[in-house]
């Protein structure tokens, strides 16, 4: 259970996962409502190396200004 | 922490706090077991994600480390998608039975649980074969009075449950109530320790290779709770507050009061630990902290859940 100042991250962290305990699919865009990933992002997520999921991110940097576009 | 670490057999399905990690084991070809299934509110999306990891297999078994809503809420769920076996701890089987809420921990912490049926129990002492790989069934008390943890000594991979994470372990609930729990997590630590994994799946965040490092943390975590029952109080109801905002997303500061108030843990802490304050007092003190740490936003009566 949560508390920022004992979050999962240990101090030299790897790429954090997205998630923020939303973990509702939409099923019109098809990314979580929460992290924007799509289920295979998400189920692969543990498996990536670090450049994989620095990749991600950037996806969902792009995907997060989408939805706000469409959103506004 | 890369894919190299584990066995192909052995798939971790990350996810945040409100739903615990699901390891997901492929027993061969055709079926495979999932241990641990996330929280009631998520259960769609971790059905989706299960059936994406299947591959086409059966799910033929279920395993619950401990009956904590954030493990056990995706049971119900992947029962019903997936016709699978639920193995469960001894320690709450008749209450899981009867569905006791009360006995079970939903009512005592205001979280949520759909209701699902045990097939079987799993000891500590008894091996359980999945993922192609033996895991030995440990009791890992502290956390949890009945908590497992799975311990595969060939490839020396550790399944921990909510005993050891990279940066701590869950509340220790038993000592709010002045019942042992130091003692059992200090022990269990010890214990994790002397098998020396090589890996470690927690309960929540990613797996973790620098298993001294977050035994060292825990050690030092569990030093502070121990020495302050104060402060190991204030602790648990910071993040029993945290758990129902990240669920709710946000809450009127009356709606949150009233839903504790009928909860057992938040009005035994009051009473235990701040017997002189109200218990709207003993709430909004507790929330002040979480909005001092970012945990939280006030905006007007209403409570926010922040993400860190």
């Amino acid at each position: 259970m949560p508390l920022p100042e004992q979050d999962a991250a240990p101090p030299s962290a790897a790429v954090p996962s997205p998630c923020i305990s939303v973990c509702t699919m939409n099923p019109t865009t098809g990314w979580c409502d929460g992290c924007l990933r799509t289920i295979d992002e998400i189920a692969n997520w543990s498996q990536m190396g670090d450049s994989e999921r620095r990749a991600v991110w950037l996806r969902l940097d792009a995907r997060r200004t989408q939805r706000q576009r469409h959103a506004g | 922490m890369t894919a190299f670490d584990l066995p192909a057999t052995v798939r971790v399905l990350e996810r945040g706090w409100l739903s615990s990690n699901s390891v997901l084991l492929y027993d061969d070809h055709e079926s495979a077991t999932i241990i641990d299934t996330g929280y009631a509110s998520h259960a769609e999306q971790t059905v989706a994600l299960v059936r994406h990891a299947l591959g086409g297999r059966r799910l033929a078994r279920i395993v619950n480390t401990h009956l904590h809503s954030d493990h056990c809420g995706g049971n119900a769920a992947l029962e019903l998608a997936f016709g699978a076996r639920i193995l469960i701890p001894p320690g709450h089987a008749d209450a899981v039975a009867r569905w006791d809420e009360q006995t079970l921990t939903f009512a005592a912490t205001g979280q949520r649980c759909e209701r699902f049926a045990a097939d079987e129990i799993l000891r500590p002492g008894e091996v359980l074969r999945a993922g192609e790989l033996d895991w030995e069934v440990l009791a890992a008390q502290g956390h949890d009075p009945h908590s497992l943890a799975l311990w595969n000594a060939s490839d020396r991979i550790l399944i921990s449950a909510d005993a050891l994470w990279a940066n701590g372990f869950g509340v220790i609930f038993p000592e709010l109530e002045g019942e042992s729990g130091f003692a059992e997590q200090r022990a269990l630590l010890a214990r994790f320790a002397g098998l020396a994994p090589r890996v470690v799946i927690p309960g929540h965040g990613a797996p973790f290779t620098d298993v001294d490092a977050a035994l060292e943390r825990a050690h030092r975590r569990l030093d502070s709770l121990a020495t302050s029952p104060e402060r190991n109080a204030r602790h648990a109801a910071k993040v029993l507050i945290k758990f129902l905002l990240l669920d709710w997303r946000e809450v009127s500061s009356r709606a949150l009061t009233e839903h504790l108030a009928g909860t057992h843990y938040l009005p035994l802490l009051n009473r235990r630990y701040a017997p002189q304050m109200a218990f709207t007092d003993f709430v909004a003190t507790t929330v002040d902290e979480l909005v001092a740490s970012g945990a939280a936003e006030r905006r007007g009566d209403t409570l926010v859940n922040r993400d860190n």
